[in-house]
């Protein structure tokens, strides 16, 4: 009966010391890879300091200005073209009701892509680009073939709408001609000079 | 009982003999005593085991069941102390944009007593760091001492070369460097700290005790895209002209913020000793004077705006009062007479307007000497601005105790009296926003928090003072302003420079200061452009109005999209009936 106590008190005690200094090398492989990552926390917090401070440098105005001037010939906003603000601008009419839209898309759908062109440094503007498309299309939706749909459109529009296409087009025209047609005019364009 | 004993001390007792289950009875005695001693120890230490016992299960609980408040230090031994926080604290602008900040740099030391061929490693280390002179260096590696520097602030590349050589006795030590990323753009309003992070000139200098040694960057009222927009525009105005100098500020008319001050020609704060390239043969302590805070200057015609504005406000004339101007006033040995005279009887909008010497100096005249100081004191004329720049100019003016006659006149168009630009814009602003004037910061103020300020003029007075700064510009010396749509009024102003102690004919110093929109002023642009010389595109002219004025127009264009002020019609009835004077509503003006 003593020898089975004691061969059990020797195995917990020999049991929890195993225990115990697995648990210390496990903390202090713990701790040195605390250390190390501190350590690296420490560097990156100093590499954040040093790109913030480059971040700054390279959009120094005129630097932004001299790579503006290279790639995208954009102009400061003349006067004319705030005199509208965004505010003026309507919010995107609701979709028409779902049988008659099928016709009103299939007659809008080929002039889509022609109307992206010109709107196109309103559309680098603001959310005015969606308005933009819908008015560049009023005649499909008066010609389409169901004239009670295009009824229903008008009515669901917000009130302001006859002013919308003339506004648009004002903004197109004061607008200086843009250099750069499209994103991937610009972007082959990029290519070219590099 | 004796039994027992007998048998303990017995050898010969049987084996397995036990005796009975009570202790022995000890007679009194020695024994006895001993006995009691010993189990009164026992006493005492078993009470310390289970003392340490129960101290030994509390830690344990402790540990296992509260981490927090053992593990730190435990962790702390592994944990190696965090770098020293950077000694200077960030610069940002209104926008959080970094216009300072301290980096980490290495610099390179030696122990001359550890090299042993000083005139080797002086080769080696010329032929890698660029701008050493070798001779000297090879001097101080021969010293005897235990620590030169040899260069100090090193780019992470040049660090890695001289690594790279291998030479024993060269150290580096970890210092901080200050660094702009925007160089030159906002050298006067930020200035720079020294190579021991103290700071020499502008906020720099002037918050050092808020910079130094704290981590929450300091934030000021400039703005970066408005402060390159006024850079750019006074560089090309002091180019075109190949003026002198030029200064140049945009203020919150409603709460005095700066947020954007230019002195031209300025300095790169990374390098301040450098020569300009473009400039090499401007001097050092030309570039780093602020034209701005520091530099007082008789400003001219734009102090008609105060002369007018006391006037109407103590009621020595009103908006219809007429004044001669069609002869010079000659009064003791000067003569006073208008660069473009009417000759004629003007109306107080009319003097302003054509910016007649004559006309204002009866308005002077009107409003008196005594009186005069004391709204030039009010509109804080006569005392150094508060600023939080140390480079703080203080005005000029005679005597208050020998104000004469001419004095006033003088002082009335803006001669015998010289201000910094920054306290004319400030009071400029009060001449506009209401008339209150307002300290002038360079720190962001926390949104709709304007701070009080002084009531320095009426109400009234300060709409009156908008409609004939707009009748300025629509009518008067300003025409050349040119912006519509944003509704500017201001003031020029075009003083002769004094040369060798007398004034000069040709040598000027220009200056405009706009206000817009003046339906409800916002904010105030004011340049002043010192020396300016006439052009072809000019015809000749170097006056405010060819110089300043246009200059103002183009940054006004520019900035107040960004600041979000919306253009307007200004033919609209709306804003001609806000603007123009009850008196000449429906009259032809003629203009300048």
């Amino acid at each position: 009966m003593i020898r089975l106590s004691t061969l059990f008190w020797l195995i917990l005690v020999s049991a929890t010391g195993f225990a115990m200094f697995a648990v210390k090398y496990e903390v202090q492989a713990l701790a040195d890879q605390l250390a190390h990552t501190s350590r690296q926390a420490d560097d990156a917090e100093r590499d954040v300091r040093v790109l913030d401070a480059d971040w700054a440098y390279l959009n120094r105005p005129d630097a932004l200005a001299a790579m503006n001037q290279r790639y995208l010939s954009l102009l400061p906003i003349a006067t004319k073209q705030l005199i509208a603000s965004v505010a003026d601008i309507p919010m995107r009419p609701p979709p028409p009701p779902p049988v008659e839209a099928a016709a009103v898309v299939a007659e809008t759908t080929p002039q889509r892509g022609g109307s992206l062109v010109p709107s196109g440094p309103v559309a680098a503007q603001s959310p005015a680009s969606a308005p933009a498309q819908q008015s560049a299309t009023p005649k499909p939706i008066a010609q389409s073939p169901a004239p009670v749909a295009a009824a229903a459109v008008q009515a669901r529009a917000p009130a302001s709408e006859p002013a919308r296409p003339i506004l648009i087009k004002a903004a197109a025209r004061h607008n200086p001609a843009p250099r750069v047609r499209s994103l991937d005019a610009l972007i082959a364009q990029i290519a070219e000079s590099r | 009982m004796s039994a027992v004993h007998q048998f303990k001390d017995n050898p010969c007792r049987p084996r397995h003999f036990k005796p009975p289950p009570c202790a022995p009875v000890v007679p009194d005695g020695p024994a006895r005593r001993a006995l009691d001693g010993g189990r009164g120890r026992l006493l005492v230490a078993s009470t310390a085991f289970v003392l340490l016992f129960a101290i030994i299960a509390g830690r344990l609980v402790q540990v296992t069941l509260f981490p927090g408040a053992v593990t730190v230090p435990y962790i702390a031994r592994f944990h190696p102390a965090p770098p020293p926080p950077p000694g200077r604290a960030d610069i940002i602008d209104r926008h959080g944009k970094l216009l300072a900040t301290t980096l980490d740099s290495p610099s390179l030391y030696a122990d001359p007593r550890q090299i042993t061929d000083a005139a080797e490693v002086a080769r080696k280390l010329v032929a890698t760091l660029p701008g050493l002179d070798r001779a000297q260096l090879q001097v101080k590696l021969k010293s005897r001492k235990g620590f030169v520097w040899i260069k100090r602030h090193l780019t992470p590349d040049q660090e890695y070369a001289v690594n790279q050589l291998g030479i024993p006795g060269l150290q580096f030590a970890h210092e901080e460097r200050r660094v702009y990323p925007y160089g030159s753009l906002l050298s006067h309003a930020i200035g720079y700290a020294g190579i021991d992070d103290n700071g020499l000139a502008g906020i720099e200098r002037g918050l050092d005790n808020q910079l130094r040694g704290r981590q929450e960057p300091v934030q000021l009222s400039i703005d970066l895209r408005l402060q390159y927009i006024l850079h750019e525009e006074m560089q090309r105005v002091f180019d075109d002209f190949t003026a002198k100098g030029a200064a140049g500020l945009i203020m919150n008319v409603n709460t005095g913020e700066v947020l954007a001050m230019v002195s031209l020609p300025d300095f790169d704060p990374n390098h301040p000793d450098m020569p300009d390239p473009n400039h090499p043969n401007v001097p050092i302590a030309q570039r780093m004077f602020n034209r701005v805070t520091l530099g007082d200057y008789e400003i001219g015609s734009m102090f008609k705006i105060f002369t007018t504005a006391m006037a109407l406000d103590c009621g020595a004339t009103t908006m219809t009062g007429r004044f001669d101007a069609t002869n010079p006033i000659h009064i003791g040995r000067f003569t006073i007479s208008d660069y473009h005279g009417k000759r004629r009887w003007l109306s107080v909008p009319e003097i302003l307007m054509y910016s007649s010497n004559i006309g204002e100096a009866k308005i002077a005249l009107a409003v008196g000497g005594v009186r005069q100081q004391e709204y030039l004191r009010r509109f804080g004329l006569l005392t150094s601005p508060t600023f939080e720049l140390k480079e703080i100019g203080r005005p000029h003016f005679p005597d208050p105790a020998h104000w004469r006659e001419v004095n006033v006149m003088t002082i009335g168009f803006g001669h015998g009296i010289s201000e910094t630009p920054l306290q004319l814009a400030s009071a400029a602003a009060a001449m506009v926003n209401g008339g209150v004037l307002r300290q002038a910061t360079l720190l962001k103020l926390p949104p709709d928090d304007a701070p009080q300020g002084r009531q320095v003029i009426s109400p009234e007075t300060s709409a009156h003072m908008r409609k004939l700064f707009r009748l300025v510009v629509q009518y008067g010396t300003g025409m050349m302003v040119d912006a519509p749509g944003y509704v500017v009024g201001g003031k020029t102003g075009t003083a002769n420079r004094v040369i060798g102690g007398r004034y000069s004919a040709d040598r000027v110093r220009s200056s405009f200061v706009g206000a817009f929109p003046m339906t409800a002023p916002k904010y105030l642009v004011l340049v002043m452009v010192d020396d300016p010389h006439g052009t072809k595109a000019s015809h000749g002219f170097a006056t405010a109005g060819w110089t300043a004025a246009p200059a103002v127009g183009r940054t006004i264009v520019r900035i107040a999209p960004l600041l979000g002020v919306q253009p307007v019609d200004e033919s609209s009835p709306a804003v001609v009936q806000a603007l123009m004077p009850v008196s000449l509503q429906g009259k032809r003006i003629e203009a300048y």
